[in-house]
């Protein structure tokens, strides 16, 4: 039994086969009759687009005899134009009658062409093209082996491209102007604005130190240190007042700055001269600074009981860092400014 | 009728401690900007953090009026705008509503992101960026008139410190300015401020600072850890200049009453400026100085030499002894 399904199977499974290839068959006959049906309008175009090429191709063969004829000796060019002229002939013959005959015998498969008519054929035309007389140029009409004709376009795109390139550079250096990528090492200016801004910030962490010292271990909040941080602030304050900034000594002194006390409030001529950042000038000449370097104004701040109202009483001073060429390093100098005094 | 007076709220830009004004900034740009003009913009605003708008919006018909309108309610202080020449970039800082406009040709910059990439360890703390930093001004002190007014105008653009209730750990970052004499350029540099304890090994340092367990592999005792000195690249230079004493505690390592070394690493925006204009007003008005001279006093001068021209030769050479 088993062998018998076995075999009637493999029947089965040979009969499936040959169903398909009749299918293909089939399908084969359908393409054949497919392509058999080419429309004739369409087969005659592309016929005449054939002679056409032909023609053309034809024309420009003379073309390049002609030419070759003016340059080339008498003798042995009349005879090859000759023989040209015979097998153009011959060609343009043989492809009218290759076309009759598809005409003619319309059974055949297109695409195949009888043996000794291919051979034929692929004889003229190599022929055809061996006789064919070619240009100095060495290299014909290979487009793409001209070299003086792509050296040429190349170098065109290349001049094209290098001054587009140029004006984009250009472009970019005006965008960048200015732009410096800094060295991944500390040369020696860097290493200096180091130091001078280390300086400072050492100088104002040190007043921090000396400032909150004095009331360290003391709790504002209770009234008791409270007390005790007020009295200490007012020493602090009034210990920062009897600092004589330097600029009284210097060249530049108001006549009043001599005798009178040195921060501003406490003269006579005290708000008489608006010192607002309009008449900024006005400042540095009655508190001359000296130092070279200052960090922001730095308050040292006294809380006065004047009166009914509190008021506070800073002084803005400017934490003058050291420097070689002055003294006065941590002495305060004072500016005054009503914008950051206290109104009320 | 009774009309509930409606309370005085706080002002946001007064500072709850000292009752000073808090300076605030708008940086912004006047003009199209190429791509890295508009980062050193971003990166001057995180420098003028965090009195400053970070994500202001500005639009191409944005007049300076109208930065100026909003800036009255918002109590902004300081203008500080980016522009671009053919020649350079420029930098104008001004004080509002009034003037004075200061005007910087910026000769060279670099951006944070340069600075960073030119360093090795790059640092940047979470919380480096909120509160305002501290400014230098180095080399102004020359007593020209226009170094003054550069100098009040820088110290004014950040919040005034009170020492006796600044919390060191608030001060985080610096600003510097230095004023070179002989070029008449201004350095402007930004740095982050980082201290260390003195006298301390690097590896106890790490130790404490990272809370990771130590490598012991190749020691013999856990004392071996503490007594071994490092390798050799311990920066011993710590100069006593650059040591300061605490106040209070600093973090987990810098303790008060131990000496700290101070630590600067740059995180910029660079800046080398040149100061070349000074207007009255906001970038209106009268010219208070000019690095190339007004119009008025060029022409001044070219009344003078012609004058000088039409002088005998006796008079220049003695005009020559004379400046001798």
């Amino acid at each position: 039994m088993r062998e018998s399904v076995k075999a009637f199977k493999k029947r089965k499974s040979g009969h499936k086969k040959g169903s398909n290839a009749k299918k293909k068959q089939r399908q084969f006959l359908d393409m054949k009759a497919k392509v058999k049906k080419i429309d004739p309008r369409l087969k005659k175009l592309l016929k005449k687009k054939a002679r056409d090429y032909n023609s053309d191709d034809d024309n420009e063969d003379e073309t390049a005899h002609a030419s070759e004829d003016d340059n080339a000796d008498s003798m042995n060019d009349d005879v090859s134009s000759d023989d040209d002229g015979k097998e153009k002939k011959n060609l343009g013959i043989e492809i009218e009658g290759s076309e009759n005959e598809d005409e003619e015998d319309y059974d055949m498969q297109p695409g195949i062409t009888r043996f000794s008519e291919g051979s034929r054929a692929f004889r003229i035309a190599f022929k055809s093209i061996i006789k064919k007389a070619i240009s100095d140029d060495s290299l014909g009409p290979v487009l793409s082996g001209h070299k003086k004709l792509v050296a040429e376009k190349l170098a065109e795109e290349e001049t094209e491209r290098k001054v587009k390139g140029e004006s984009k550079k250009e472009k970019h250096l005006v965008r960048e102007k200015g732009h410096v990528k800094p060295a991944n090492y500390l040369d020696a200016h860097e290493k200096f604005l180091l130091t001078v801004a280390t300086k400072g910030v050492v100088k104002l962490f040190n007043a921090v130190n000396k400032a909150q010292n004095a009331q360290k271990g003391l709790n504002p909040s209770r009234s008791k240190d409270a007390k005790v941080i007020k009295k200490r602030r007012k020493e602090a304050f009034f210990s920062e007042l009897g600092k004589k900034p330097v600029a009284d000594t210097s060249t530049k002194v108001h006549a009043s700055s001599g005798e009178g006390p040195s921060w501003a409030p406490l003269r006579d001529n005290y708000m008489l001269t608006n010192s607002k950042l309009k008449d900024w000038d006005k400042i540095p000449a009655r508190h001359q600074i000296l130092s070279t370097t200052y960090i922001n104004p730095v308050i040292y701040t006294y809380q006065m009981e004047g009166g009914k109202k509190d008021y506070n009483c800073k002084i803005f001073g400017n934490l003058a860092t050291g420097s070689s060429e002055t003294h006065h390093a941590g002495k305060p100098l004072y500016r005054t400014d009503p914008s950051n005094r206290l109104e009320d | 009728m009774f009309v509930k007076p409606i309370a005085k709220k706080k002002q946001a830009n007064v500072d709850h401690i000292t009752g000073d004004k808090i300076p605030k900034s708008f940086v912004f740009a006047r003009g199209k900007l190429p791509v890295s003009l508009r980062q050193l913009q971003m990166d001057l605003r995180k420098l003028m953090l965090p009195y400053t708008a970070l994500k202001l919006k500005e639009k191409k018909r944005n007049s300076l009026k109208d930065f100026l309108n909003v800036a009255g309610p918002m109590g902004v202080t300081h203008f500080l705008m980016l522009s671009k020449t053919e020649t350079a970039p420029y930098l104008r800082v001004a004080r509002t509503p009034q003037g004075p406009t200061l005007t910087f040709k910026i000769h060279e910059y670099s951006l944070a992101v340069d600075v960073a990439q030119s360093q090795l360890h790059p640092r940047c703390p979470q919380d480096l960026f909120k509160n305002a930093p501290l400014i230098v001004l180095s080399g102004f002190g020359s007593g020209e008139q226009h170094l003054k007014l550069t100098t009040v105008m820088f110290q004014n653009i950040f919040p005034a410190i009170d020492i006796n209730t600044v919390k060191l750990s608030s001060c985080q970052r610096i600003v510097l300015l230095n004023y070179n004499k002989d070029t008449k350029l201004i350095d402007f540099r930004h740095y982050s401020i980082r201290l260390q304890p003195v006298g301390v090994s690097r590896r106890l340092r790490k130790f404490v600072q990272n809370h990771q367990v130590p490598d012991l592999r190749n020691l013999q005792d856990v004392s071996d850890f503490v007594t071994k000195a490092g390798y050799g690249s311990e920066s011993e230079g710590d100069d006593e200049a650059a040591t300061v004493t605490l106040a209070n505690d600093l973090g987990r390592v810098n303790k008060a009453s131990t000496k700290s070394a101070v630590k600067l690493q740059e995180i910029g925006p660079r800046m080398t400026l040149q100061l070349i204009k000074i207007e009255e007003g906001l970038c209106s008005g009268g010219i208070i100085f000019s690095e190339y001279g007004t119009a008025s006093e060029k022409r001044q001068e070219k009344n003078q030499s012609n004058g000088d021209d039409q002088d005998d030769n006796e008079d220049i050479e003695e005009n020559d002894e004379d400046s001798d």
